[in-house]
């Protein structure tokens, strides 16, 4: 009864409040928020001398891909839809959104939700200049969506699905349901030895060394930089 | 694309090591990398302002005079600079559209220095950002408009065509009377006698004194019948002898007759006609009585001499929704009004609230403040209900009049605004359209050029003309690399919305007649469509096929037809080699193709494209060969 009570004494007081504001001519009360624009998180990279140590990079290398960064991104850090932005850039007739949260999760190791520029060179450093052992690990660690380990059919459509979406909708021949299905089959026939349903790391590895093609195209991109 | 991305593509083609242990195809080579020199510093002095930059910003557009060797002429030896004697403020903006990949438009440059700054950098200004590009446009058009003024001003004073039939020398006169003195007399005397059936039509009706057999006072139309009979055909002469020459000399005539000055013409001559026609007939006197009021229509004739009357009766034009609804609103008050005073006023005696519709000439006049008295309310609610209306009424006039004023200024502003808008909007969208499929265009454009340049190489019988290639940055090259790796991944090919959309009629059309293969190939439908497909060559040697050495220039006329080969393949391997080849039709229209029906021998062992070898497959390859018209 006394929230009744409550409630009937607020609502008249908005009334009075709204028949005064009707009389003096203020109707039209702005709220206006200050909103709390969160700082962007700023960062700065490690000096120059402690990348060049980490990873394989010259320092001229480094500068550049430096450079490239932070002109993209000045403010240190890369969130994943400016990341996702940046890639779709070069796929512009699909939508390379989904690969591109995959390939954010596999650059951001420490799983902060930001791509610092000291994750973003050691990723480049192990694709670009790193062993073919160090790759097919990388490779492995994008495929394997929740880094269990193993690598179940559902993860490989979901990456495949994306890979597909990248194509768009005007391919030759055209795109049907069952072909990212089909070609997870393919995949899983060639790589899953032991038939228990899961790819883990030692047999995507051996499996991958076996393969000419494969070997060849992970050394596709050596001068890239 | 915009530069700063660029930076990005090491990062992209990098993470497309991600695709290599999915792919179903081998990858294609990567581009040959010219070795790029040392990447450094350069001076741009313009008029004493020194800019720096990296060379490989300059480089990024190779097509300007900043990118290319053009600048090589303005280098100045004795202070190691590129001297440039030129505005350094525009200057500014220039070379910021090499940093950032957008041009911007400053507002308070003048627009025809910008344009010139551009012209001598080679820079297209179709590629101003969006932010900036309406604000260019409007300021070219500002100027292309007053220089065009200019030109017309001085042009048409003395524009006289030599060979202008008599009947365009006529229309000419009409329209523009300051062609000549002729059609200037005429544009005067044709005012003259407007003016003069007018004043005619008012004067008779005044009254003139009373006749010498008559009683009472006769207007002077019934005293001087005849001299305004006589007054009124030579007026009715003219106006007809003015629009028949009108009809006959309008380059349409079906246009001239449907326009409104032709029927304010016509309005204004038929009642004079008509009363010839029919003299002395009481039972339609009436009605001709009735059609002498259409003669004051002849005033609007005078639009044809006043502009200011056409922007008068246009713009009312163009507010007659706005009006329309004034007068909905006007009509809703006046109804609610005259109803309750009616029914205020019901009880009183000798009142002259009759019903609701007498009582809408009291609210009428009461709401626009008229206040004639001849109506007033006696009762108390009647009186108090008037005040009402009164002040309610004072309240819906004032309200309108500047309404219908803003709505006259808004609608005005707002359609030469949307004019301006809607013209910029088309090449706008176009604009943005064009970027984001200039991209995937560009590729296309690529592979068709690509495979070609690599045709010419390896299968060097193709003694035609010379490929023109423009040579790509290399940016470009790598792109397309990254694009067609993501093509040999997944199998499929990217390709433009018309083909697609005719392989999707194709394939809905087609009876899927051919035998499928095992599962192991990931393109499973073996039809082989007769698309409109561009001119794409094979790399490989066939023999006993008619393939036309000579290249057309434009690619798009021809129609191709598309020989696909099934491999069986029997290893284990999940690549599925898919070779395509095409052979061009001579024919020069997309309409025209004419079906043929080729017969090729099978190649034992095939290259794929690229050069890559995947001759680990044996193939028992069926050519299958299916022609069919579109």
């Amino acid at each position: 009864m006394s929230s009744c009570r409550k409630r009937c004494k607020r609502e008249l007081l908005k009334f009075a409040q709204y028949l005064f504001r009707f009389i003096t001519g203020t109707l039209n009360a702005d709220s206006v928020e200050d909103e709390l624009e969160l700082s962007a998180a700023r960062h700065r990279p490690e000096a120059l001398e402690q990348l060049e140590a980490q990873t394989r990079f010259s320092r001229k290398e480094l500068q550049i891909l430096y450079r490239g960064f932070k002109n993209e991104c000045p403010s240190g850090v890369v969130n994943e839809d400016t990341f996702k932005e940046i890639y779709s850039q070069f796929f512009p007739q699909g939508d390379a959104s989904t690969y591109a949260h995959f390939l954010f999760d596999a650059f951001d190791t420490d799983h902060n939700g930001s791509v610092s520029f000291e994750d973003f060179v050691m990723g480049l450093s192990i694709l670009l200049r790193g062993t073919v052992q160090e790759k097919l690990n990388w490779a492995f660690n994008l495929y394997d969506i929740n880094k269990d380990g193993y690598v179940t059919k559902e993860e490989m459509l979901d990456i495949i699905k994306s890979i597909y979406d990248m194509m768009g909708k005007c391919t030759y021949p055209t795109l049907k349901e069952e072909t990212p299905r089909q070609h997870v089959e393919i995949f899983f026939q060639k790589m899953d030895k032991n038939r228990d349903g899961v790819v883990t790391i030692d047999e995507f590895i051996d499996c991958c060394q076996n393969d000419e093609n494969i070997m060849k195209s992970m050394q596709l991109f050596e001068n890239v930089i | 694309m915009a530069a700063g991305v660029a930076a990005w593509l090491p990062f992209a083609r990098a993470a497309a090591i991600g695709w290599m242990p999915v792919a179903s195809a081998p990858m294609p080579p990567p581009p040959r990398d010219k070795r790029r020199g040392q990447d450094g510093l350069i001076i741009l002095n313009v008029s004493g302002t020194r800019f720096q930059t990296w060379l490989n910003t300059l480089e990024r557009y190779p097509d300007t005079l900043l990118g290319s060797t053009e600048r090589d002429f303005f280098f100045h030896e004795e202070t190691n600079e590129y001297f440039f004697d030129r505005d350094p403020d525009i200057f500014r903006h220039i070379l910021n559209f090499y940093r950032t990949g957008k041009l911007h438009y400053p507002r308070h440059e003048c627009i025809s220095a910008y344009d010139e700054e551009l012209a001598f950098f080679g820079i297209i200004p179709e590629i101003i950002g969006d932010c900036c590009y309406e604000e260019y446009k409007d300021r070219r058009r500002e100027n292309a408009e007053r220089i065009q003024d200019d030109e017309e001003n001085d042009n048409n004073k003395d524009m006289v065509l030599p060979d202008m039939s008599f009947r365009e020398t006529m229309w000419r006169a009409f329209e523009n009377p300051h062609t000549s003195t002729m059609a200037l007399v005429f544009y005067y005397v044709t005012g003259f006698f407007i003016a003069v059936s007018v004043m005619a039509n008012v004067v008779e009706t005044v009254p003139c004194g009373s006749g010498p057999n008559r009683a009472k006072e006769v207007s002077c139309g019934e005293r001087y019948a005849l001299a305004f009979f006589c007054l009124d055909t030579a007026c009715v002469m003219i106006f007809t002898v003015e629009y028949l020459l009108r009809l006959i000399a309008a380059p349409s005539r079906y246009k001239f007759v449907k326009s409104v000055m032709s029927i304010i013409d016509v309005v204004a001559i038929m009642p004079y006609y008509i009363g010839l026609v029919m003299t002395d007939n009481e039972d339609v006197s009436g009605a001709f009585v009735t059609l002498r009021v259409f003669r004051v229509f002849r005033i609007f004739k005078f639009s044809r001499h006043s502009a200011g009357l056409r922007i008068l009766g246009y713009t009312l034009k163009s507010c007659a929704s706005e009006l329309g609804f004034l007068l909905f609103s006007l009509t809703m008050a006046i109804i609610i009004f005259a109803t309750v005073m009616f029914y205020a006023e019901k009880g009183s005696t000798a009142t002259k609230f009759t019903s609701i519709p007498a009582a809408f000439w009291y609210t009428i006049v009461t709401m626009t403040t008229l206040g004639y008295g001849d109506m007033v309310p006696k009762t108390i609610i009647g009186k108090v209900f008037g005040s009402i209306c009164s002040l309610s009424g004072v309240l819906v006039i004032a309200l309108p009049v500047p309404v219908i004023v803003s709505n006259f200024s808004r609608i005005y502003h707002q359609s030469q605004r949307a004019e301006k808008r809607r013209a910029q909007k088309k090449t706008r969208l176009a604009r943005i359209h064009a970027a984001k499929s200039g991209g995937a265009n560009a590729y296309l454009q690529y592979k068709r050029n690509g495979m070609l340049a690599e045709a010419e190489e390896e299968a060097s019988k193709h003694a035609g003309q010379a490929l023109v290639c423009k040579s790509n940055p290399t940016f470009e090259t790598q792109h397309h690399h990254l694009l067609h790796c993501l093509e040999k991944t997944t199998n499929h090919e990217f390709v433009d919305e018309q083909t697609y959309e005719t392989s999707c009629m194709e394939v809905s059309l087609a009876k899927p007649s051919m035998s499928r293969s095992s599962s192991m190939s990931s393109s499973p439908h073996g039809l082989s469509s007769c698309c409109t497909r561009r001119n794409k060559r094979k790399s490989f040697n066939v023999p006993n096929s008619n393939m036309v050495a000579g290249r057309r220039g434009s690619i798009q006329e021809l129609s191709t037809i598309q020989i696909r080969e099934r491999p069986m393949s029997n290893s284990r391997s999940s690549l599925n080699a898919k070779f395509e080849e095409t052979v061009p039709l001579n024919s020069e229209e997309q309409s025209y193709i004419t079906a043929a029906v080729i017969s090729m021998p099978t190649p034992p062992v095939t290259t794929p494209e690229g050069g890559d070898s995947s001759s680990s497959h044996n193939f028992l390859q069926s050519n299958i060969v299916r022609v069919s018209a579109l």
